[in-house]
């Protein structure tokens, strides 16, 4: 069985760290930035550093204990590790590197197993060369080559795309996707792009500042975030508060900056609001949609949660612009000068008119106004991080 | 007519303390360049002190230690193995004199490794004395040259440590640097010029190896 369960306290200085998460689910992706924990997690489940307490179990094996004095040397883990920047023995070839950990069978038994996984990640033809040699992705998967050489019952990726420039990650991310898809060996990876984590995992657990949140699957955290501070960690943006004002089956009606607006109730998430409660919600920018005004009046009825209001300012992102834009309803507006980001696409703004026209009628659909449970400080800090109470090892 | 016997020897006792030397420093500068263990700064300090004390504070202890009533020395005398004022001793004397060089030479090498080298090594599946000889000493191998010619050379001079515990016996313990002191005293400048032009040439030679083929780091 493939689950990992990593429960551990390390403190470094003033830092520190407890992570708690788990997850059955065959790729893993810790997200976060620089300095919240990561990387350190990763080390303590190789056991290259060890944690004050906790419990780290994978694939059934127990890694570390602290309670029953478990701590098994990073040399008997059976894991893989490609470091970050790779960390290839400059003084070794790429076969040597590649074999470096392969050290039971007989000399030909050893050069087949490398040689198996050289070809197998296109790498046959730079066997001789050095480190220093080889362009940044010829040395990912050569890195790559040797954690798996070993045949780990777990993979562990430290960032693994982030020493590439942009063209290059796009392209290897593909090849990692595949590879990792390929070996069908469990793997943890850190990343601090979303949107990497979105493309080459199943779950995604969120870091910030030394705490982390469950496991969670990633369309799930995308478009169905668990909290306002989980949704501020994966980036959304018009992140807003209202007041309940209706409850419904299906919906629930806000009233925001004075307007009613109707919010599509998630199935899988109980919403334990009252008529009055504060709530915060957010729209993703990119469904905000510009009423066109060629079209009849009548279509206008098809339109819920219609807003009129003006755009203050663009900004120009290349493909897509972002239009800050401020309802015409009085009261100050939620994002300091603008009620709302939304992102159209260039080709809809220069048809619209938009740098000419700046007066519109928005509407936004009921399914993408997501309301975001724990609002009011209420509950604690952690809670405020996950709404489940994470499984701890031992209930698995 | 200039007694070359001092050169000799001393070459020989250099070549000697350096083999002890490195047997002994490289793995005192792994151990303080990758561990953290108590007493690390103390071991650090006293590593350095050789650097700095007087020569002839260094030769007395050493003496205190060697001597035939001294711990160590009782303990050999009891083999038949005689230290204070033998060749042995000036051995004895060269390696506390020159280890310090050695030592912080290599730390350095060492230190210089990118620590997720020997991280990948572990994970790997190689001992802790695998790692030392597959990846540490291969990538710190040009520091360690450095330093082992560095302490050759130093052990070639010594002087001071070497009076004290070897003593000044022409044709048993008479290194270099004391015969060109006692021809000096002697007033036999001819001999003593020959003999300094001599040392002054094997150091500069071997400074200059170090700078082609080994590395230098502090």
């Amino acid at each position: 069985m493939s689950m990992i369960s990593v429960s551990l306290e390390k403190r470094l200085g003033d830092f520190s760290l407890e992570a708690h998460w788990t997850s059955a689910a065959n790729i893993v992706a810790l997200v976060g930035p620089s300095g919240s924990g990561k990387t350190l997690t990763l080390q303590c489940i190789a056991g290259l550093t060890k944690p004050a307490a906790g419990r780290i179990v994978s694939g059934g094996r127990v890694l570390f204990d602290s309670a029953a004095h478990v701590d098994l040397r990073p040399q008997s883990r059976h894991i893989g590790y490609v470091f970050q920047g790779y960390a290839l023995f400059p003084h070794m070839t790429v076969s040597q590197n590649v074999a470096y950990g392969l050290k039971t069978g007989s000399r030909e038994r050893l050069s087949a197993r490398a040689r198996e996984i050289i070809d197998r990640l296109g790498l046959t033809a730079l066997c001789g060369r050095y480190p220093n040699e080889l362009s940044g992705g010829q040395q990912q998967r050569v890195a790559l080559a040797r954690a798996l050489a070993t045949d780990p019952d777990l993979l562990l990726l430290d960032e693994p795309l982030s020493a590439l420039d942009a063209p290059l990650r796009r392209e290897l991310r593909a090849e990692l996707v595949q590879a990792l898809r390929d070996c069908g060996k469990p793997a943890v990876f850190v990343t601090h792009d979303l949107a990497e984590a979105y493309q080459l995992a199943d779950v995604v657990v969120l870091y910030e500042n030394g705490r982390t949140t469950d496991a969670t699957p990633k369309d799930e955290l995308l478009w169905n975030p668990s909290s306002e501070r989980v949704a501020r960690l994966i980036g959304a943006r018009n992140i807003l508060t209202g007041t309940v004002a209706e409850i419904g089956q299906q919906s629930v009606v806000l009233e925001w900056r004075g307007q009613r607006l109707e919010a599509a109730r998630s199935p899988s998430r109980p919403l334990n609001v009252q008529i009055g409660d504060a709530l915060a919600f957010f729209v993703r920018p990119e469904y905000v949609r510009l009423i066109r005004k060629d079209r009849p009046l009548a279509d206008l009825q098809r339109h819920v949660n219609c807003l009129q209001g003006d755009v203050v300012g663009d900004r120009d992102e290349g493909t897509t612009l972002t239009l800050f834009f401020r309802l015409a309803a009085p009261g100050t507006p939620s994002q300091g000068t603008y009620d709302l980001e939304i992102e159209v696409p260039k080709l809809v703004y220069e048809r619209l008119g938009v740098a000419r026209d700046r007066q519109w009628q928005v509407s936004i659909h009921p399914g993408t106004i997501q309301p975001l449970p724990g609002v009011g400080g209420r509950e604690s800090e952690v809670d405020l991080f996950s709404d489940s109470r994470f499984p701890t090892p031992d209930s698995q | 007519m200039v007694d070359l016997f001092p050169l000799s020897l001393s070459l020989r006792v250099a070549s000697v303390a350096t083999t002890l030397t490195v047997l002994t420093g490289v793995p005192i500068a792994w151990l303080l360049a990758k561990r953290r263990f108590p007493g690390r700064d103390l071991v650090s300090a006293l590593v350095l002190t050789p650097l700095v004390l007087p020569p002839t504070v260094l030769g007395y202890y050493l003496l205190l230690l060697i001597a035939r009533r001294g711990p160590i020395g009782g303990f050999l005398g009891a083999f038949g193995i005689e230290l204070a004022f033998t060749w042995r001793a000036a051995v004895l004397a060269a390696t506390v004199g020159s280890i310090a060089l050695l030592i912080k030479t290599a730390q350095a090498g060492f230190e210089s490794i990118d620590q997720r080298l020997e991280q990948a090594a572990r994970t790997l599946g190689h001992s802790e004395w695998s790692v030392f000889w597959t990846v540490s000493v291969p990538l710190a191998w040009r520091s360690i040259l450095a330093g082992t010619i560095l302490a050759f050379c130093r052990a070639l001079g010594d002087f001071g440590i070497t009076l004290m515990v070897a003593g000044d016996i022409p044709g048993l313990t008479q290194t270099l640097p004391l015969a060109i002191y006692d021809h000096v005293q002697a007033n036999e400048l001819q001999q003593a010029h020959v003999l300094a032009l001599l040392s002054v040439g094997l150091v500069i030679a071997l400074m200059l190896a170090i700078g082609r083929y080994a590395r230098l780091k502090y």
